[in-house]
């Protein structure tokens, strides 16, 4: 995105909102942030817990995003709004939130106006299941491939690039009066496993070679591990011990209660805010406590044996290396068209399966 | 074949199941768009360009610090001893990976540990060049609650602490300073090689201070068994303890996980050294004492008489070239600790009313009078405390305004001072180990007024000043008092192996092909001490000038024959 686009872009994320924009100029402008917004990327959780707990009304946040770093507004605090941005990532990750599932109908010309309707008839809108998705090719290395898809849910059909033709047509929340949709005769689950069937196609299709390059090194680099490995091992067999250190039973046990505790700490606090936690419970339940002074024992320390190291070794490289393939739903929705999209491409048929 | 394994999210259809039932609440379309475009916009579109960029737009890193990141990613994969030079900005390619693995989603928890000096330092400039957010390690929460997190190592190490740490898997662990764990039979060793992490860099201006040894276990952190068992790399690579053989071999192995650039690869422009000696002239007072502890130290560490340990009277002699102040406290020290009544103590007491009768300081009124020909910021270099207060006072009531600075200081110390220098004093003094991080490109002018005995302490020295972002010819001035063991030096590091005037990092790598750190250091204090007269001493000296020069041939063959032939 270069600074014209993330401008436009802040620009339509808080009309989405219906933000009241203060000032207005080509090198910046100044915006009053809704609640919403305000919750999303204000950077003040606490004070949001304050003011829900006390029941006061708030006081919105007035920022000024500057657009260009060489011409700031005189005598106003701004911040330079550009693509790497934290405040851009918090609203990226806001649209992420908020724009998740739709249900929208094509809103097109009343019947009365198309040549040759019939007066007073109603047209049929299909049901169409969007499903936006991202697969990432992970290894050591990483990259995304964005699938756009429609899957017809009356007559089953899945179709590419469905949102940018969905783009091209004028939706509107709610049923025009002279329409009625189509049953869905495909469930949503249903709907989905075609989806991940097309998925699975447009997969194989792809160049697997960073696969079985990724393979081919972990292979490479386990094989170097293990004759290293094992060589030290039939050293120590003959030989000293190398770990003289004995772990006191009394802390080993200690280290394992509490390694089973942290297990639990699971969400971040960002991720806990996001579900709507409060902050403060959080804190009570997640905060690890200062350790007592009497607890602290500096002499615990336990060195791994080759074996264990050996063991660990192996996992980071397999956690490095390992190539895996992952889809996850960028957004979705319903959408009841009159207009159909070009069924050009991939056909499936829901009624062979 | 082996099929890649695809997991598919399904977790989002029993939400968007029961938003069907209950027809809402929807999301708003003109939302449902921007989603989409800021996850195109965000989405990584192939496997190797770097993406880190796009998010930087202030930061214009240099040609070698973007082949650097590149290279680590996608030859290294992450996993990486960065060993540039002082000056290359080591930081700036590991915040550039960093930042790469964040913006591709495949590092979320980092650990960077540093040295407690560096910390506040590290935490900044990740805040303000690369936008990311870390934390200084404070409280034992911490570990958890950020994910990126700076700690020292020290602190690290130790419970609470270390239970926190090793119990993490880190996406990415970074290590700054890593030539402190080439012991492998360290805690600080061992503490690295328990934390579970996938990628993992470690930076380190000199991978090999002394022994092969120390690079080998450096690189057994990242890749263990990369050069063989340790028998096996011995037998392999290992000469003598600070010898390597076949070295293309080893250096092919080692550049697979290893990269060094140097100042001498080009690319990046570098301003001038301009090196003089600044010949000084000792009153008699000043001789009498000079050469009344030479003699004294000769003959103690021969007969070892006094029980002084042979560090402490080579400190001495060290310290006389400095200063009077930096020698008294020494003689003091040995003093105390000589029996009462003793013949040494008798000696040191005779040294010390030499001491005392030095009106004159001939070294510090040569400085003073060079700063003032120098009329801009200036930075003097001294091994001692002492002497290091002492010219503060001097150069005070010679109304010159300076501000010491040390390795000690705590780092907001630190930063202020820097701060001081460049805004309000003349004359920055620093000890030894004052430079680690520190930048000082602001000041062009170096007295060094002792001389280490270690070339490459020489040349951390000069560092400070001369790295990128120094705009000026470096300009060093090397106080050499005539007829004394320092002139000997000076003229062994700067005219017989061209110390100053090689190119930067060529020291580095004769250092490091030949190992000469620490024996060039050794030689130096035998032929100091060991030598019956000034002229042995010179002779000596001048030999192993001449060892290291043809030594150097060998090592950089790239010498033009005119260039070797006029200096010889």
């Amino acid at each position: 995105m270069n600074q014209a686009e993330v401008r436009r872009f802040a620009e339509r994320y808080f009309a989405a909102f219906s933000s009241h924009v203060l000032e207005s100029h080509p090198a910046y402008f100044t915006v009053k942030l809704p609640e919403e917004v305000d919750k999303d990327i204000g950077n003040r959780p606490f004070y949001w817990t304050w003011i829900e707990k006390m029941n006061i009304p708030p006081q919105p946040l007035v920022i000024t995003f500057t657009f260009d770093p060489e011409q700031k507004p005189e005598g106003l605090r701004s911040e330079y709004l550009h693509f790497g941005s934290g405040r851009l990532q918090q609203i990226f990750q806001s649209t992420r939130r908020h724009g998740r599932f739709v249900c929208l109908y094509e809103q097109m010309e009343e019947p009365s106006q198309r040549r040759g309707a019939k007066r007073r008839s109603t047209v049929p809108l299909t049901p169409w299941l969007n499903l936006n998705l991202k697969i990432s090719f992970i290894c050591d290395k990483k990259r995304d491939v964005l699938l756009y898809l429609g899957i017809n849910l009356y007559h089953p059909q899945v179709v590419h690039d469905f949102y940018l033709f969905a783009r091209s047509l004028r939706l509107g929340p709610s049923i025009p009066d002279y329409a009625y949709t189509l049953e869905r005769r495909l469930g949503i689950e249903k709907a989905s496993e075609l989806a991940e069937r097309e998925v699975s196609k447009i997969i194989a299709q792809q160049d697997d070679g960073w696969a079985e390059e990724a393979r081919t090194r972990l292979a490479e680099e386990i094989e170097i591990l293990t004759s290293y490995y094992d060589r030290i091992a039939d050293q120590t067999a003959g030989g000293e011990p190398d770990n003289s250190c004995d772990p006191k039973p009394t802390l080993e046990s200690e280290t394992a209660a509490s390694r089973t505790a942290e297990k639990d700490v699971l969400l971040t606090i960002d991720e806990h805010t996001a579900r709507g936690g409060r902050i403060l419970d959080f804190l009570r339940v997640h905060t690890i406590p200062e350790t007592p002074r009497e607890e602290i024992d500096q002499s615990s320390w336990k060195q791994s044996t080759p074996a264990e190291e050996k063991e660990r070794r192996i996992a980071e490289l397999k956690w490095q290396y390992e190539p895996r393939i992952e889809i996850s739903l960028i957004n979705g929705g319903l959408f009841y068209l009159y207009t159909q999209p070009a069924s050009a491409g991939s056909h499936t048929d829901g009624r062979n399966m | 074949m082996p099929k890649t394994p695809v997991t598919f999210d399904r977790s989002w259809l029993p939400e968007f199941n029961r938003l069907i039932a209950d027809d809402g609440p929807w999301h708003k379309w003109e939302l449902f768009q921007l989603a989409l475009e800021a996850e195109e916009a965000l989405a990584v579109k192939n496997f190797d360009q770097l993406q880190a960029l796009k998010f930087l737009p202030s930061l214009k890193p240099y040609p070698h610090q973007l082949a650097t990141a590149e290279k680590v990613l996608n030859e290294m994969r992450g996993r990486a001893i960065l060993a540039d030079e002082v000056g290359l900005g080591k930081t700036i390619e590991a915040g550039l990976i960093l930042k790469e693995y964040m913006v591709r989603g495949l590092a979320k928890k980092v650990l960077i540990l540093v040295p407690a000096s560096l910390v506040i330092q590290w935490t900044k400039e990740l805040n303000q060049k690369f936008g990311i957010p870390a934390v200084a390690q404070k409280k034992e929460y911490m570990w958890r609650q950020y994910d990126v997190v700076v700690a020292s190592i020290d602190t690290a190490k130790r419970d609470p602490h270390r239970r926190h740490v090793l119990s993490i898997d880190y996406d990415m662990l970074v290590i700054d300073e890593a030539h402190k764990l080439k012991n492998k039979r360290t805690r600080n060793y061992q503490f690295v090689r328990e934390i579970k992490k996938k990628y993992c860099l470690l930076l380190t201006a000199t991978p090999i201070q002394n022994e092969m040894e120390e690079l080998y276990n450096l690189i057994n952190l990242l890749r263990p068994g990369h050069l063989g068992h340790t028998e096996a790399f011995a037998s392999t690579y290992v000469e003598g303890k600070r010898q390597a053989k076949n070295n293309d071999q080893l250096r092919q192995e080692i550049s697979k996980v290893m990269i060094r650039n140097r100042r001498s690869d080009g690319g990046i422009r570098f301003t001038q050294r301009r090196v003089q000696s600044v010949p000084v002239e000792l009153s008699p007072e000043e001789w009498a004492l000079y050469d009344g502890v030479t003699r004294f130290v000769r003959e103690h560490y021969r007969s070892q008489a006094g029980g002084f340990n042979a560090l402490a009277l080579i400190t001495l002699q060290r310290e006389v070239c400095s200063s009077r102040e930096a020698a008294f406290m020494t003689l003091y020290n040995m003093h105390q600790r000589a029996p009462e009544g003793s013949p040494t103590q008798q000696a040191i007491q005779e040294l010390v009313d030499l001491i005392k009768r030095i009106e004159t300081h001939s070294k510090a009124a040569k400085t003073a009078e060079l700063i003032k020909r120098i009329n801009d910021k200036v930075i003097i270099f001294t091994e001692y405390r002492a002497t290091q207060n002492y010219l503060q006072k001097y150069l005070s009531e010679h109304g010159i305004t300076s501000v010491p600075f040390r390795g000690g200081f705590k780092r907001s110390k630190k930063d202020w001072m820097t701060d001081l220098f460049q805004n309000r004093a003349q004359v920055l003094i620093a000890t030894e180990a004052g430079g680690e991080g520190i930048n000082l490109q602001f000041c062009n002018q170096v007295i060094n007024y002792d001389m280490p005995w270690n070339p490459m302490r020489v040349e951390q020295r000069i560092g400070r000043v001369h790295r990128l972002g120094q705009e000026r010819d470096v300009h060093i001035y090397n106080l050499s008092t005539k007829g004394t063991i320092e002139e000997h030096i000076l003229h062994l590091l700067y005219e017989k192996i061209d110390l100053f005037e090689m190119v930067i990092g060529e020291l580095d790598e004769i250092v490091e092909r030949m190992s000469l750190g620490k024996s060039l250091e050794q030689n130096v204090i035998d032929i100091i001490m060991d030598s019956q007269s000034e002229r042995e001493m010179a002779l000596k000296l001048d030999n192993m000038g001449k060892v290291i020069r043809a030594m150097r041939q060998c090592v950089s063959p790239n010498l033009s024959p005119t260039q070797s032939e006029a200096s010889r």
